[in-house]
C-alpha cells in the first residue's frame, strides 16, 4: 500500500488528497484560523440579517448579530478557564457585570468614549479577577464553584442595595450615553457602501474587531507554551506539580485572562444597550454562560461561540415562533412552541452533558473525521482500482 | 420594646430563617458526604416540595401557564396542612429515590464537574416546567389557620400572633418551623448515628470498597441516603412555603445560601449543616433589623471568611487539599 500511495501516477485520486492535505497543514495555522474568523465576522450579519433567502430563514436581525459575537467573546474568555483548565467557575457574571457597570459609570461620569468605556470596563474586570481569583482559588473541585458563586452573589446584592447611589439599584444603570468612536464616528450610523451591506452598523464592526482579536489572543495563548502548561493543570494538577510547574500562579493567571475576557464582552454590552441591567451580575447569568459553553462544546476555540450562538438564536428568536409546523404542510406539531424555548434548552444542555460532554462541536469535529476517513478510503480504493486496471492491460 | 424584647425577636427570627437553610442542607450535606455526589438540583426538590404542599394542603384558583389555559381553573386536594407535612415528604422521597438510581448514579464515577453541570441542567428543566404549567407569577400560599381540626374538636390554632414572655407578640407560626425542623434533623441524626442503617452509611463514607468487600451491598443504604435528603428538602419547600412567595423561581434562588450553608457548616457534618443553617439565620435577622441594605450582602460575606479561614468548615474534619 505504502508504494502506492508514494506513486504520483494516480492523477485525480491524488489532485483530491494533496489538496486537502494542504488544507489540513493550513488549517491550524494561527493566520488562517484569525483570516477566516474575519472574514466570517464580516458575512455573518449580512447573511443572518439582509441576505436574500437565507436571512428570511434565519429570521435574524442586525443587533441580534452583534449580541452573539459580544457574548462570544465572553465565552470564549470562559472556555479558556472550564475547558482548557478544566476550573469551572459559577461566578463570571461578577466580571461581565462589573465590567458593564464600570464602563457604564465612566461613561456617565468622565468619558463616553467607546474606547475608554472598554478599557475601564476591562481594567476593572482583571483587577476584581485578580481578588476573586486569588480567593477562591485556594480550593478546588466543587469548592471552588461555591466560592467564585458566593463573591459573584455579594457583589450582586451591593449593588442591588448599599451601593445603589453608584448603579441606581433595582433599576439598572440607565442613562449612559456612549460617545462615538475617535470623536467621528458615531456607532449607531450605517457603514457606508459595500462595508454597510456587509457589516451594517459601525457598532458591529467595532464589536468585531474586539472579537477577531479575542480570537487570535486566544488562539495564541492556547498554542504557547503557556497554554499547554492550562491543558497540562487540566489533565492532572498533581503531575503538572511534580513536574515542576507552579500551579497555583498558572491557574491564577488563567482566571485573570478569563476575566479579562469576560470584562472586554461586559464592556461591549454596555456599548450595545446603553443600559446596565441588575440581571447582569445575578448568578443565572453565570448559568447561562456555562451552558453555552458546554452546549457548543468546552475545550475547543468555537464550540462555546457556536454554543453562544444557539442559545442567544433560541432565546431571541425561537421564542417568538408562535407554532410549530411540518414545512409545507401546515401541520402543526405544538402550539405555542416559544413559550417553551427554555425547558427546550434545559433538555437538549442536560442531554449534551449527559451523552456527548464535548458539546455540538465535538459532534461535528466526529462528523468531519467520519467525512475525512471515509474520504481517505475512497481515494485509496479509486487509486487501487485505477493501478490494477493500468497493470491488467 | 426593651434590647432585650429585640435581640430575642432578632433571635426568634434568626432561628426560624436558619431552619429552612438546615432542612436543606442537612441533606445536601448527607448526600454530598456519603454519596460524594454534587447535587445543584437540590433546590429543585425545595421547589417540587412547595407546589406539592400547595397542591395537598390548599385549593388556589390558576390564572396563568398552560394548566389554566387546558381549563384547570384551580389547583389543589385541599386536605389540610397536615397532610401536606405527611405526604409531601414521601412523595418527593420517591422523586429522590428515581433521581438518584436513573440520574446520579450514572455520575458517580464522572468528575464533579459534569455532576454540577448535569444537575444544574435538570435544575433549569423542573423551574421551566413549573413556569410552563403555572405560570411565573406567584402563587398565594396562605398559613393554615389551624390543624387536627377534626369534628366538633376544633383543631390546635398554629398561625396568628402568640405572647411570649419578655417578646409579647410573635408569630406562632415561625415557632413550629422552628420546632419540626429540630424534630427531623434529630430524627436524621440519631438515625445516622445510632442504628445499624446508620454505620453502614458512615462506613461507606469512609471507604465504599471496603464495605463492599465485606459483603455488604452498598447501593441500597446509598439511595435511601439521597431519597432522605431529597425528603427534608421537600419538608423545607411545605413549611418555608407560606413564609415566602411562591414561584418557580424560589428553587433556584435557595439553592446558592442552602448549598453555603452546607460548605461553611462543613460537608458530611449534621452538626456543621444545623450550626451553619443558625449563623446564617441570624446574621441575616440581626442585619435587616440593623442595616437592611446590607442583609444579603453579610451572608456571602460571612460564607467568604469562613472559608478562607478555616476551609473545612466550621466542623469538618475532612482533610483539604488546596
Amino acid at each position: 500500500m505504502s508504494e502506492k500511495d508514494a506513486n504520483p501516477s494516480a492523477k485525480d485520486a491524488l489532485v483530491g488528497g494533496t489538496l486537502f492535505g494542504r488544507w489540513e497543514k493550513l488549517r491550524g495555522r494561527e493566520g488562517t484560523v484569525v483570516g477566516i474568523t474575519a472574514i466570517l465576522v464580516a458575512v455573518f450579519p449580512y447573511l443572518f440579517a439582509r441576505a436574500p433567502v437565507v436571512s428570511g430563514f434565519l429570521q435574524g436581525y442586525q443587533s441580534l448579530a452583534t449580541l452573539i459575537l459580544i457574548w462570544g467573546i465572553f465565552a470564549i474568555g470562559f472556555d479558556l478557564l472550564l475547558g482548557y483548565t478544566g476550573l469551572l467557575s459559577f461566578g463570571h457574571a461578577a466580571f461581565w457585570g462589573g465590567a458593564a457597570y464600570a464602563a457604564g459609570i465612566v461613561a456617565k461620569n468622565v468619558s463616553g468614549d467607546p474606547i475608554v468605556m472598554v478599557v475601564s470596563g476591562t481594567l476593572f474586570a482583571v483587577l476584581l479577577a485578580w481578588v476573586l481569583g486569588f480567593l477562591s482559588l485556594r480550593r478546588g473541585g466543587i469548592y471552588f464553584s461555591i466560592l467564585t458563586l458566593a463573591f459573584a452573589q455579594m457583589f450582586y446584592y451591593m449593588a442591588a442595595s448599599p451601593l445603589a447611589f453608584l448603579t441606581n439599584g433595582e433599576n439598572g444603570l440607565t442613562g449612559v450615553e456612549v460617545g462615538s468612536f475617535l470623536g467621528v464616528i458615531h456607532l449607531e450610523a450605517d457603514v457606508p457602501s459595500i462595508g454597510g451591506m456587509l457589516l451594517g452598523t459601525w457598532l458591529y464592526a467595532f464589536v468585531g474587531v474586539f472579537f477577531v482579536g479575542a480570537v487570535a489572543v486566544a488562539y495564541r495563548i492556547l498554542n504557547s507554551p503557556y497554554g499547554m502548561v492550562f491543558r497540562a493543570i487540566r489533565e492532572n494538577e498533581q503531575r503538572a506539580e511534580f513536574v515542576g510547574l507552579n500551579v497555583w500562579r498558572y491557574k491564577l493567571m488563567a482566571f485573570i485572562i478569563s476575566g479579562g475576557f469576560a470584562g472586554v464582552a461586559g464592556s461591549l454590552f454596555t456599548i450595545h444597550g446603553a443600559y446596565v441591567p441588575l440581571q447582569s451580575l445575578f448568578w443565572t447569568e453565570s448559568g447561562d454562560i456555562v451552558v453555552m459553553t458546554v452546549l457548543g462544546g468546552a475545550g475547543s476555540m468555537f464550540g462555546p461561540v457556536l454554543g453562544v450562538g444557539l442559545y442567544l438564536y433560541i432565546e431571541n428568536i425561537v421564542s417568538t415562533i408562535q407554532a410549530l409546523t411540518i414545512p409545507f404542510t401546515g401541520i402543526v406539531l405544538v402550539r405555542d412552541f416559544g413559550f417553551y424555548w427554555h425547558l427546550l434548552l434545559g433538555v437538549v444542555f442536560v442531554a449534551v452533558v449527559w451523552v456527548v460532554p464535548d458539546g455540538l462541536w465535538g459532534i461535528l469535529n466526529r462528523l468531519r473525521e467520519l467525512a475525512v476517513d471515509l474520504g481517505s478510503k475512497a481515494a485509496k480504493r479509486l487509486r487501487a482500482r485505477s493501478e490494477n486496471g493500468g497493470g491488467g492491460q | 420594646m426593651s434590647l432585650l424584647s429585640d435581640v430575642l425577636v432578632i433571635l426568634l427570627n434568626g432561628l426560624q430563617q436558619g431552619a429552612i437553610y438546615v432542612l436543606l442542607a442537612v441533606g445536601l450535606s448527607i448526600i454530598l458526604g456519603t454519596l460524594k455526589f454534587v447535587n445543584f438540583a437540590h433546590g429543585a426538590l425545595y421547589l417540587v416540595g412547595t407546589y406539592a404542599g400547595l397542591f395537598v394542603a390548599l385549593n388556589v384558583p390558576l390564572s396563568n401557564g398552560k394548566l389554566a389555559e387546558w381549563g384547570f381553573s384551580s389547583f389543589g386536594l385541599d386536605i389540610g396542612f397536615l397532610a401536606a407535612l405527611l405526604f409531601v415528604p414521601l412523595f418527593v422521597f420517591g422523586v429522590g429515590l428515581l433521581m438518584e438510581r436513573y440520574l446520579a448514579r450514572a455520575f458517580y464515577d464522572r468528575p464533579d464537574t459534569d455532576q454540577i453541570l448535569v444537575t444544574f441542567g435538570l435544575a433549569i428543566v423542573v423551574q421551566e416546567l413549573f413556569r410552563v404549567l403555572f405560570g411565573s407569577n406567584s402563587l398565594p400560599f396562605e398559613q393554615p389557620e389551624r390543624i387536627l381540626s377534626v369534628g366538633s374538636f376544633a383543631g390546635i390554632p398554629v398561625s396568628g400572633p402568640i405572647a411570649l414572655p419578655i417578646v409579647g407578640n410573635f408569630p406562632q407560626w415561625r415557632l413550629w418551623v422552628i420546632g419540626i425542623t429540630a424534630v427531623l434533623v434529630a430524627l436524621v441524626y440519631l438515625l445516622v448515628e445510632y442504628t445499624d442503617f446508620g454505620l453502614v452509611v458512615r462506613a461507606g463514607t469512609r471507604d465504599a470498597e471496603m464495605v463492599r468487600l465485606l459483603g455488604i451491598k452498598i447501593t441500597r443504604p446509598y439511595i435511601v441516603v439521597f431519597g432522605i435528603g431529597a425528603a427534608l428538602a421537600g419538608v423545607a419547600g411545605v413549611v418555608g412555603g407560606p413564609l415566602n412567595v411562591v414561584n418557580p423561581t424560589i428553587g433556584t434562588n435557595i439553592l446558592v445560601p442552602a448549598f453555603l450553608t452546607v460548605v461553611i457548616g462543613g460537608v458530611g457534618s449534621i452538626a456543621g449543616a444545623v450550626l451553619g443553617g443558625i449563623v446564617f439565620g441570624l446574621t441575616t435577622a440581626a442585619l435587616v433589623s440593623f442595616a437592611p441594605a446590607w442583609s444579603q450582602v453579610g451572608l456571602y460575606a460571612i460564607a467568604a471568611i469562613v472559608l478562607l479561614t478555616r476551609p473545612q468548615g466550621l466542623l469538618g474534619d475532612e482533610e483539604v487539599t488546596p
